[in-house]
This record gives structure tokens, C-alpha cells and sequence, in this order.
């Protein structure tokens, strides 16, 4: 130990017991060693000792007393690879990741082929995204230690995540060529990775050549497939795609891609032959949904016809009540929806009469009596999403009427209420589906979300707690399981009452799941090059990179830039001068105005700035719709306050 | 809209997390859900619509501690109540349960179902073959007891060799000469010799798996039920 300070061999032997403790978790006992070695008056300086003191203090929980020891073991020993060590694996506790680089960095100026400062480093280094830190550190774990598989696999991907194609596929190459492949699920993932490699270098043809090679060696058939056909198409060999594209929808056949690739590699110019190929599909697997309804997008006018009046009697029928929401992406196209709507009004007066879809087949068999209900439910669906709500509301009536049990019902109900504006008679009805099955959390989350749009948060908590953790408030297990939505909508319901404090805490604690969601990368970056599960791993490393820009993070975002812009606008009144007027209640504000115009000077600039990233990613258009109140919720709101 | 069916990447994940908040009682961290994606990422599959929102999800594992008799396991299952009766919770679990064979040979796939979810039961049971293996008593944080399910995986064995070359058809073509010229197709021989032929296959197949040299630490998730 190259020590300034080297200990006796009695007090080395502790201090090994000590590093020995702290491997173990057994701190206690640690520390005792430590003030064996301290209490000698020769030795209470001893710069390792109180480090290692630190350290394990930290591991305690005596975080002040932590920093005390391991910054004196550090002034007493600025020489020792151990006391920076230590304090850097003090900063990487408290996520003081940029602090931690530089006490490795510091620590390795001592014992530059330290292996496990080195990796630490390295750990470090790819968290932080220091892509040449990283590279730099790889390739001296990699001379330090060939013989190890991970030496060659981070090796490789440091160079892969620089965009160095070439010298990362010219690592894994002759990696995979040691003795230290065995043909399994690793050497599958591996080969795969290298594939992904290739085809990142823009080499088509090359990864072509590499997977016809290695195919036979790779289990993840689905991934060997669907690789080919991606090159294939990419250069232009489509027969070959076809064939690929046919295999994979064999396999299955509820993969709507395959079939839109399909499309293309056969070079359909006409939807008439997108559509026959469609029906040819749905002769070969009956059973499979998509072909069926993809033939909808395709065709048109007496087509459309008889094939969506097929589609919707057989719903109908059966009694599906996805049904609407199958169809509605055809709602775009005006002449569908003409269509659609004729035939289901003739059902539901042909079933009205005679109980049969329409009058030339009164001689068959009648229908069971729920496609009637199941029509009703369709219609008010339908009428819903055109925006008539009066007529949405009397189909729903109706349906009701006929069978007042089934839970769809209400939910639609109340689902159109909402859509018209109406949040408190929406709640009401998905208060009402709730009670019907409470055993069921959709319904339940369903509720609660309408409970919050109508500002009720106390019934909303309510709600949730049927469903989490007894012995703990909702919201906190909520916010344990990172459950952003309920947090999010909390955060509205919060910010329409002018409750700003509240409505910043839920947006705040949404962003800390985000913060949450980036350290859990930490222990990956061990794990997959041990898994040898490399494209995922690479997958994590650039989901990571853009987290923040998911929806969830967006509109939790949105809420608290509108608060902030709020309370820099409008500032809130000193509380001093609040409790002179308000007469012998005293009450503490959860904000004092001063802190909370700190708050937006410093936060808001945060915020904005995620935003302005944001803005920069998405499109505008995307983006300026969001910011006005839904224009369609409050057109209709309007209206039928007119007709009330 | 049309439903989309494909095996879950890292992207995918969020948006698990959120179907399986909305619909489930057991729920987990972000990190479970890596910690999956990560260390199968053939396994979970999810259904789509057309706007790219999850609908329903199966999320699944295999257990490391039996390596000569590999199996998987259902970790999560869930379709949103307003997709539900599309069969999708059927096509979820059988790409799930191909891929477990296809990628780890597994012998067969394993789940805990709540005692009072008849809707699930019924699922496993009559559309997926599952069978009850035993009752675990109070598996659930709320005190409710779990049937533990098995389902034999060997039927995607006979599919995972045929598809090699032949499609399933020509197999079964293959079957019926075999037991007219040498049985003149009596019917029991005809299922004897099958079942004898669908062995040999699976003989085939079982042998081990060579296991990578190295130590393995064991991991320890995040779940939380």
C-alpha cells in the first residue's frame, strides 16, 4: 500500500478487518476496529483509517460525521489512493457524480492500475455519458485484464457508443473467436449485437453477409427474421423480403407491421391489392384480428360496405365492446362515416322490430337479445365522438334501459358528460360503474381521474386507497410505485383551485421519478455485459438520454411552468400582511411568499428550459394545441349550456 | 383501430408501467420492469393501437434456479377493461410462451393467479391450457391465496422444429404416410406412432443447453407486491 503512513503490522492487520467489515456490511464492528487503530496516540491521525471510518460511518446514516472523518483522512494523507477512493465513493453515495470523477481520477495518481478504481471510474463514466473518459478507462481495464469477458465487451461498446464502427466490430470479432465463447443464448446476443453494429455503420450488405453466416447460431429467430427483412428491404431484394415478411405472419399474424411491410415489399400500387392480399390473410388465419380490420383502412365505397357491415354485424353479434374503439380511426374519413352510421341505424331499427339486423332476413334465426343493447352502445359511442351529445346521451339512455347492470354503460356515460364539459356529472356516473365492481382497478383509476378532473382530491384518495397498500396513505404508496398519472392530474386539480404549493409538490415528485428512473441505470452497466444482452442495454443507454422527453414527464412539465408563470405574475400575498387581516386564526403557509419567489426565479428557468428542449424535439405543431384548454370540450360545453 | 402485437423494447416500458397501474393491484418500480427487459428481452410482449398507446402487456421472466429443467414465468398479464374480449390476452401470453422455448428451451411456463379472479381462471384454464400445480396461501400482500399454474410447453417444440423447414402441414402430411405404410392407418397406432415420433423430436431437443463459465449473482429485484 503505497501509503505516506504506512500502519505496523498489529494496526495493518486491523485495518484490513476493517475493509474486510465494510465488504461484509458489518459496520459496527468497523468502526470498533477503527478506534482500535485511532485510539493509539501514535496513530489518531492516521489518514486511511479515519477514511475508512467515514465511510462506514456513512453507511450508518451519520452522514456529517462521514464527511468529517473522510476529509480529515484526506488532509492527512493526500497521497493515499484509499482516502480519495473512499471519498469518492462518499460523493457517488450522495449522486455527486462529477466530484466523484475527480477523487477516482486523483485516486489513480497513486495506483493507476488500481481494477476496482478503474471500474468504479468507469461506472461513473457511462452514467455520466464522458464517452472518452469511458473509452480511455475501457482500454485500460481491457490491458489490465484480457482475459475477462468483460474487459472485451465494454471495451467494444465504448468505441460502438463513439460511433468507431469499425474498431468495435474489429474488438467483438476477435473476441468471439477466443476461447472464451461458448455457443448459448450469450453467444446469440452477442452475435446480434454485433449485427446491430454492422448495421449502424450503414454496411447493409456486410450485416446480410454476417447474419446468413451466423444465423444457425442464433436462438432469437423472431430478431434473425425480422433483421432480414429489414435488409432485405433496404436493398431492394423484395422477393427475398416477401418471403421473410410471410414467415414472420405465420408466426404472427397480429403483427399489423409485418403486414404493412408486406405491402411494400410486394410493391402494391393499388389499395385493391394491399386489400386482396388482406383477404387472402384472413382465409389463412381466421382467428386473427388484424387482417380483418386492417381490410377497412383499405377499402372503399360498396367495398367498404360490405365488409364493415360483415365486421360489425359479427361485433355485434358477439357482443364485443372494443368495437367502437376498433373502428374509430376510420372516423377521419367522412364517407366511412356516413356508411357506418346508415347501417347501424338500420340495425338498431330492424332489431327494434323483429330482432333481426335488418327486414330481408326475418325468416332466419332472430339475434340474441344483447345485439340490440350492443347497438345502442355502439351508437352512443359514435354520436359521442361526432360531437352530438344530446343524441349520444339518448342512445346511452336507451341502452341503459334495456340492461341497467353492465358497467360499459355507465362508463360512457359518463365519458360523454366529460366530453361535453360536464366533470361533475362525469364523476357521478363512474362513481356509479365503480360501485357496480370494485373489485376492478380499471374502473376504479377511471373514477378517480374523473374525480380529479371535477377537483374532488379527497374523493379521488379515497378511491385509490381501495387499491393500495393497507397501513400506508394512498398517495404515498402511489408515489412509491412512481405512479405519474394520478400525480400529474392532482397537480391540475391543485393548480385550478389555486392551491400552487400542492400543485408544485405532485409536479415535483413526478420529476424525482424521472431522476429516480435515470439512477436505476447505474447497476445495468455491470449487469448486461455479464447477461450479454447488448441491445438492450445500448437501447437503455439512448432511452435514457431522452427520458425526459416521454409525455408523462411533458405534461407534469406544462402544469408546473403554468403555476410558476402564475405566481411570477401574480405573486402571492405576504403572509405577514395576510394574518393582520385575517382575524385570530393563525396559520403557517405551506410556502412563505419570499421563498416562494425564489422558487420561481430559480425553477422556472429549469423548467423552461426542459420545455424549450422539448420544443426543440416535437414538432410545434404538436406542441401549440396542447397549451389552449381543448377548444372541442368547451365549443360543446357552450353548446349545451344553449340548449339548457 | 387495429391492434398491434410485438415483442416490448426498453421504450416500451413507461408505458407498461402505466397499463399495469391502471389495471392491476400488484404493482412496480421502474427498475423491475428493466431489470426484465434487460435480462430477457424476447419474453414481454405488448398489444398496441393505433396511436401507439399500450393496451395490454404480459410481462415475463424465466427462472434461473433450475438449469436443467428450465422453465418461465408470467411476472404480469393485463389488458385494458376497454380492450378486453379481443383475445388479447390469448395471443399476448402464446408469443410469450413461444419465445420462452425458442430462446431458453423452456419445458414449460408458470404464474400466480388471485383465487377470486374467475376471469383470469377461466383464461388460463380453458384457452391456455393451464393447469392448477398447487395453492399458495396468502401469496398477496392482502392476504388472498394464489393457485399456482403450470402450462406444458411442449406443443411449441413440435412447432419450433417444423417451422424449421416445413410448415406445420407437411409435418402432419409426414405423420399420416408414415402410419399408412406401416399401420395401414388404425387409428390407435396412428396415435402411438405420433406420440412416439413427437418424443423422439423432443429428445432432439432436450439436450443441455452448454451454460457459459463465470459466476452468476443472483438478483434481487424491486418487486414490491
Amino acid at each position: 500500500m503505497p501509503s505516506s503512513n504506512p500502519l505496523p503490522p498489529k494496526e495493518n492487520a486491523l485495518f484490513k478487518r476493517i475493509l474486510r467489515c465494510y465488504e461484509h456490511k458489518q459496520y459496527k464492528n468497523g468502526i470498533k476496529f477503527a478506534k482500535q487503530i485511532l485510539s493509539n496516540p501514535k496513530f489518531s491521525e492516521h489518514g486511511e483509517t479515519l477514511a475508512m471510518k467515514g465511510l462506514t460511518l456513512n453507511c450508518l446514516g451519520r452522514k456529517e460525521e462521514a464527511y468529517d472523518h473522510v476529509r480529515r483522512g484526506l488532509r492527512n494523507d493526500l497521497q493515499s489512493h484509499v482516502c480519495w477512493h473512499v471519498y469518492g465513493l462518499l460523493q457517488r453515495s450522495d449522486k455527486k457524480y462529477d466530484e466523484a470523477i475527480k477523487c477516482y481520477r486523483n485516486a489513480l495518481k497513486w495506483d493507476k492500475d488500481n481494477i476496482q478504481i478503474l471500474r468504479d471510474l468507469s461506472l461513473l463514466q457511462i452514467q455520466m455519458r464522458d464517452l472518452e473518459g469511458y473509452k480511455d478507462t475501457r482500454y485500460q481495464l481491457f490491458m489490465l485484464r484480457p482475459t475477462q469477458r468483460a474487459s472485451w465487451i465494454g471495451f467494444a461498446i465504448s468505441y460502438h457508443l463513439l460511433k468507431d464502427y469499425e474498431t468495435a466490430l474489429k474488438i467483438l470479432d476477435t473476441f468471439r473467436n477466443s476461447p472464451m465463447i461458448c455457443y448459448d443464448y450469450e453467444h446469440s446476443e452477442l452475435l446480434l449485437y454485433q449485427n446491430m453494429v454492422i448495421q449502424e455503420s450503414g454496411e447493409c450488405e456486410q450485416a446480410l453477409k454476417h447474419l446468413d453466416k451466423y444465423s444457425d447460431q442464433i436462438c432469437d429467430k423472431i430478431t434473425v427474421k425480422e433483421t432480414y427483412g429489414k435488409l432485405r428491404l433496404q436493398l431492394k431484394q423484395y422477393a427475398e423480403a416477401a418471403q421473410v415478411y410471410k414467415e414472420l405472419l405465420n408466426i404472427n399474424p397480429e403483427n399489423t407491421t409485418y403486414y404493412a411491410r408486406l405491402a411494400v415489399v410486394e410493391r402494391h400500387t393499388k389499395p385493391e391489392e394491399t386489400l386482396a392480399m388482406l383477404q387472402r390473410y384472413e382465409d389463412l388465419f381466421p382467428r386473427a384480428l388484424a387482417p380483418r380490420r386492417l381490410q377497412l383502412n383499405y377499402a372503399i365505397g360498396d367495398e367498404f360496405k360490405i365488409l364493415v357491415d360483415r365486421y360489425l354485424r359479427r361485433g355485434l353479434h358477439k357482443g364485443v365492446p372494443p368495437l367502437f374503439v376498433n373502428l374509430r380511426s376510420l372516423y377521419n374519413d367522412q364517407q366511412k362515416v356516413d356508411t357506418i352510421q346508415s347501417l347501424v341505424l338500420e340495425y338498431k331499427e330492424a332489431l327494434k322490430a323483429h330482432g333481426h339486423f335488418s327486414d330481408q332476413e326475418k325468416d332466419n334465426p332472430r339475434e340474441p337479445a344483447s345485439a340490440l343493447l350492443w347497438t345502442y352502445y355502439y351508437l352512443a359511442q359514435h354520436y359521442d365522438h361526432l360531437g352530438l351529445t344530446e343524441k349520444a346521451l339518448n342512445e346511452i339512455d336507451a341502452a341503459i334501459e334495456h340492461t341497467p347492470t353492465l358497467i360499459e354503460l355507465f362508463v360512457t356515460k359518463g365519458r360523454i358528460y366529460k366530453h361535453a364539459g360536464n366533470v361533475q356529472e362525469a364523476y357521478k356516473w363512474l362513481d356509479e360503474a365503480q360501485g357496480l365492481d370494485t373489485a376492478d382497478r380499471y374502473i376504479n383509476s377511471k373514477c378517480a381521474k374523473y374525480m380529479l378532473r371535477a377537483n374532488l382530491i379527497k374523493e379521488a384518495e379515497e378511491t385509490c386507497g381501495k387499491f393500495t397498500r393497507e397501513g400506508v396513505l394512498a398517495m404515498e404508496n402511489l408515489n412509491e410505485m412512481q405512479c405519474m398519472w394520478i400525480q400529474t392530474e392532482a397537480a391540475n386539480a391543485y393548480k385550478r383551485l389555486g392551491k400552487y404549493g400542492e400543485a408544485l409538490k405532485k409536479c415535483h415528485e413526478v420529476d424525482r421519478h424521472f431522476s429516480e428512473i435515470i439512477e436505476d441505470q447505474f447497476d445495468f452497466h455491470t449487469y448486461c455485459m455479464r447477461k450479454m444482452t447488448l441491445r438492450s442495454y445500448v437501447g437503455l443507454l439512448r432511452l435514457e438520454d431522452v427520458l425526459r422527453a416521454h409525455p408523462f414527464y411533458f405534461k407534469a412539465a406544462k402544469c408546473a411552468v403554468e403555476v410558476y408563470l402564475r405566481l411570477h405574475d401574480e405573486p402571492l400575498p405576504d403572509p405577514t400582511q395576510a394574518q393582520e387581516i385575517d382575524t385570530g386564526v393563525k396559520t403557517t403557509p405551506k410556502y412563505s411568499a419570499g421563498s416562494e419567489r425564489i422558487l420561481v426565479s430559480e425553477d422556472t428557468v429549469f423548467v423552461y428550459t426542459l420545455l424549450i428542449h422539448k420544443l426543440i424535439k416535437s414538432k410545434l405543431s404538436e406542441f401549440i394545441p396542447s397549451m389552449t384548454p381543448e377548444p372541442h370540450s368547451r365549443k360543446r360545453a357552450d353548446h349545451l349550456q344553449q340548449q339548457q | 383501430m387495429s391492434i398491434n402485437i410485438r415483442c416490448a423494447t426498453t421504450d416500451d416500458l413507461l408505458n407498461i408501467q402505466h397499463c399495469n397501474l391502471q389495471c392491476l393491484p400488484e404493482n412496480y418500480q421502474m427498475k423491475y420492469y428493466l431489470y426484465h427487459a434487460l435480462s430477457w428481452p424476447q419474453l414481454s410482449y405488448v398489444a398496441e393501437d393505433e396511436k401507439g398507446r399500450i393496451v395490454g402487456y404480459v410481462l415475463a421472466k424465466m427462472e434461473e434456479d433450475c438449469e436443467d429443467n428450465p422453465h418461465g414465468h408470467i411476472t404480469s398479464l393485463a389488458v385494458k377493461r376497454s380492450h378486453r374480449r379481443l383475445g388479447i390476452a390469448q395471443k399476448l401470453m402464446n408469443q410469450a410462451s413461444r419465445a420462452m422455448v425458442e430462446c431458453f428451451g423452456a419445458k414449460y411456463v408458470s404464474l400466480h393467479v388471485r383465487r377470486s379472479n374467475r376471469a383470469a381462471l377461466n383464461l388460463y384454464t380453458s384457452s391456455l391450457q393451464f393447469e392448477v400445480s398447487e395453492v399458495e396461501p396468502k401469496y398477496y400482500a392482502d392476504g388472498e391465496d394464489a393457485y399456482a399454474m403450470k402450462r406444458d410447453l411442449s406443443s411449441f417444440y413440435l412447432e419450433k422444429n417444423a417451422t424449421k423447414e416445413k410448415t406445420n402441414k407437411d409435418v402432419e402430411l409426414d405423420y399420416w404416410n408414415d402410419c399408412k405404410t406401416v399401420y395401414k392407418s388404425d387409428g390407435v397406432f396412428f396415435l402411438a406412432v405420433s406420440s412416439m415420433r413427437l418424443r423422439s423430436r423432443l429428445v432432439l431437443l432436450e439436450e443441455p443447453v452448454k451454460k457459459a463459465s463465470g459466476t452468476k449473482k443472483s438478483w434481487h429485484g424491486g418487486k414490491v407486491v
